[in-house]
């Protein structure tokens, strides 16, 4: 029964056309990316980068190479972005319309419901990334050949892999992307939860995020940066690191999956005391 | 099947339900009256525990609903005032994820379900497609899917036009006559009401203020009707031999006790009026629910 209730749930969510706002959004910023890249001074400095590093550039401006490059401000910028639009639609919309007073007339327990509701929820985040990977590669290798892999972040990754190499720390970046993109619904989830409307819940979720990255990145909070969430994201990235840091990886990946986890208990104790009126 | 006992309920200090109890036996179409923000909504939230109430009990089919919601609510069907769904996907599909939260159900059920309230036919059209009657009718097929025992009804014919009324009505005698359902209505169209329902409550400020059978409340001894060639001569006369108690709107008066429309007329014909006419006026639902609710005459 959980599993008809679940792709019931997938049906409602992939039935509304805002659900795929995130994916378009990304498929146009993909494009948009892989144009600077390949027509600016951007691919020229990376060269540079290699070549003043020692490396040989044509070895390593290549399609993993540039599907990260692409990845990269999509990850930090628009995937908050639709992650918790999607998060905080799951109950507060359903509430709004007035289709959960519906639901909530059969017998179906309330914990159950946000159960199969989060579930969904999760599905949708691995879902986008897994689309986002794939379709940055494709895009990629339009336009760029398949050789070794360069990853560059400026103080914390500076990442010189074989292809095969690369292949294998890029699937499991977008494993810990998806981590990400779950802990993003599950906090928008959370704020959906309360007696609130959906864009509430979604700028409270978009809202707590910014507040940890901004403290995050500030000097006197260094020794707290390990109770900020978007310092835990960074492991899609840390994975790129030669030897990859794997004790730091799956300390973050634990700490995320109990914020999920933790937003999850929070949000369905608030569900199940709240009143549901039309 | 329903079984409520002094229910409270509190919103933020506001008393919106005030020690409700009434009981719905099986078989029964118990209608619930009473004026927006009178604790209707409120009352049948907390019997599909959407609504929890801050003390008293509410039982639905013998299981209390806020300890064993599950089994309280596993044969209920319920409509509530504009029926609302997934706009964006087919009528067959709203109806298929509305009932995995009861039980599996079959497509053939489905399909008999939506045989059943005419929407064959239009089943796998969207549900933005639809007009207010269909979408009436796709909620109660999605109320019907799991075979309930007990229908709630919250204002199910809001929006609709006469002839959905008439249908809508037709439809929910026709539930109680063919499917044997006990049925809650909650509406404000009163002639409804006194078509439907054989025991009403009418709620006032959250407070039931009646409860009663709809025979006997039309029963109740009401007003009667004289046309006459001077009424208000003749109610002096009426008035000064103790045969009435009151008048209103110029052609009503109300009988003393133990007297009877003949007495009125003698009296009357006997004085030299020309007695028209005088008849029992039947008091109605609406009449009996409007002199319940009217506010009490200000004294100066």
């Amino acid at each position: 029964m959980f599993l008809a209730q679940l792709k019931n749930e997938l049906w409602k969510l992939f039935g509304k056309k805002r659900t795929y706002i995130g994916f378009g959004a990304f498929l146009l910023a993909q494009t948009a990316m892989l144009l600077a890249f390949k027509y600016t001074h951007w691919q020229s400095d990376f060269e540079r980068l290699l070549t003043g590093n020692g490396y040989l550039a044509s070895e390593f401006i290549s399609v993993l190479t540039v599907s990260v490059v692409m990845l990269m401000p999509q990850i930090m910028l628009l995937m908050p972005l639709y992650a918790t639009l999607v998060g905080g639609d799951l109950v507060a919309k359903e509430a709004e319309d007035g289709t959960l007073r519906m639901i909530l007339s059969r017998p179906i327990s309330r914990v159950r419901l946000l159960f199969v509701k989060w579930s969904a929820g999760i599905i949708f985040a691995f879902a986008l990334v897994l689309a986002l990977g794939l379709t940055a590669m494709a895009f990629a290798s339009l336009a760029f050949p398949w050789k070794g892999m360069f990853v560059f972040l400026p103080n914390q990754v500076f990442g010189v892999l074989t292809a095969h190499e690369g292949l294998v720390r890029f699937s499991f970046s977008i494993l810990f992307m998806a981590a990400n993109a779950c802990v993003m619904v599950s906090v928008a989830f959370m704020f959906s939860c309360f007696n609130m409307k959906p864009a509430a819940a979604t700028i409270l979720a978009l809202s707590f995020l910014f507040v940890s990255m901004v403290m995050e990145n500030i000097p006197f909070f260094d020794r707290y940066e390990n109770f900020f969430i978007t310092h835990h994201f960074k492991c899609w990235l840390l994975i790129f690191r030669d030897p990859a840091p794997w004790a730091q990886i799956c300390q973050s990946e634990i700490i995320l999956a109990a914020v999920s986890a933790t937003a999850f208990i929070i949000g369905a104790m608030a569900f199940q005391v709240r009143d549901i009126k039309s | 099947m329903i079984e409520l006992h002094h229910v409270v309920k509190k919103f933020a200090g506001h008393l919106a339900v005030d020690d409700l109890s009434f009981t719905v036996p099986r078989g029964e179409i118990f209608g619930l009256l009473g004026h927006n923000g009178a604790g209707k909504s409120t009352a049948i939230g907390m019997m599909l525990g959407q609504v929890w109430p801050t003390s008293g009990a509410v039982k639905i089919c013998g299981h209390d609903v806020q300890s064993n919601r599950s089994k309280a609510l596993v044969q209920v069907g319920a409509i509530f005032e504009t029926p609302v769904f997934y706009d964006y996907l087919s009528g067959a599909r709203n109806l298929e994820i509305l009932s995995t939260y009861t039980a599996p159900t079959s497509k053939a059920r489905i399909r008999e379900v939506v045989e059943w309230v005419g929407l064959t036919g239009r089943e796998h059209s969207k549900v933005r497609t639809y007009s207010h009657g269909m979408r009436s009718r796709l909620a109660l097929a999605q109320a019907l899917l799991p075979k309930p025992e007990l229908l709630i009804l919250d204002e199910p014919s809001d929006g609709l036009d006469p002839e959905g009324i008439h249908e809508m009505r037709q439809t929910i005698l026709r539930l109680q006559r063919e499917l044997g359902l006990t049925i809650l209505l909650s509406s404000h169209l009163l002639n409804e009401v006194e078509q439907l329902c054989t025991r009403i409550a009418v709620l006032q400020n959250g407070r039931k203020v009646f409860e009663g059978n709809v025979a006997d409340v039309k029963a109740a001894r009401g007003k009667v009707a004289l046309k006459t060639n001077n009424f208000s001569a003749a109610e002096k006369i009426l008035r000064a031999q103790n045969l009435i108690t009151a008048t209103a709107e110029g052609k009503f008066i109300t009988l003393a006790a133990g007297r009877s429309t003949a007495e009125i007329n003698h009296a009357l014909v006997a004085a030299g009026f020309a007695v028209e006419g005088i008849w029992q006026h039947d008091q109605t639902v609406e009449d009996f629910y409007l002199n319940l609710i009217k506010p009490p005459a200000v004294k100066n």
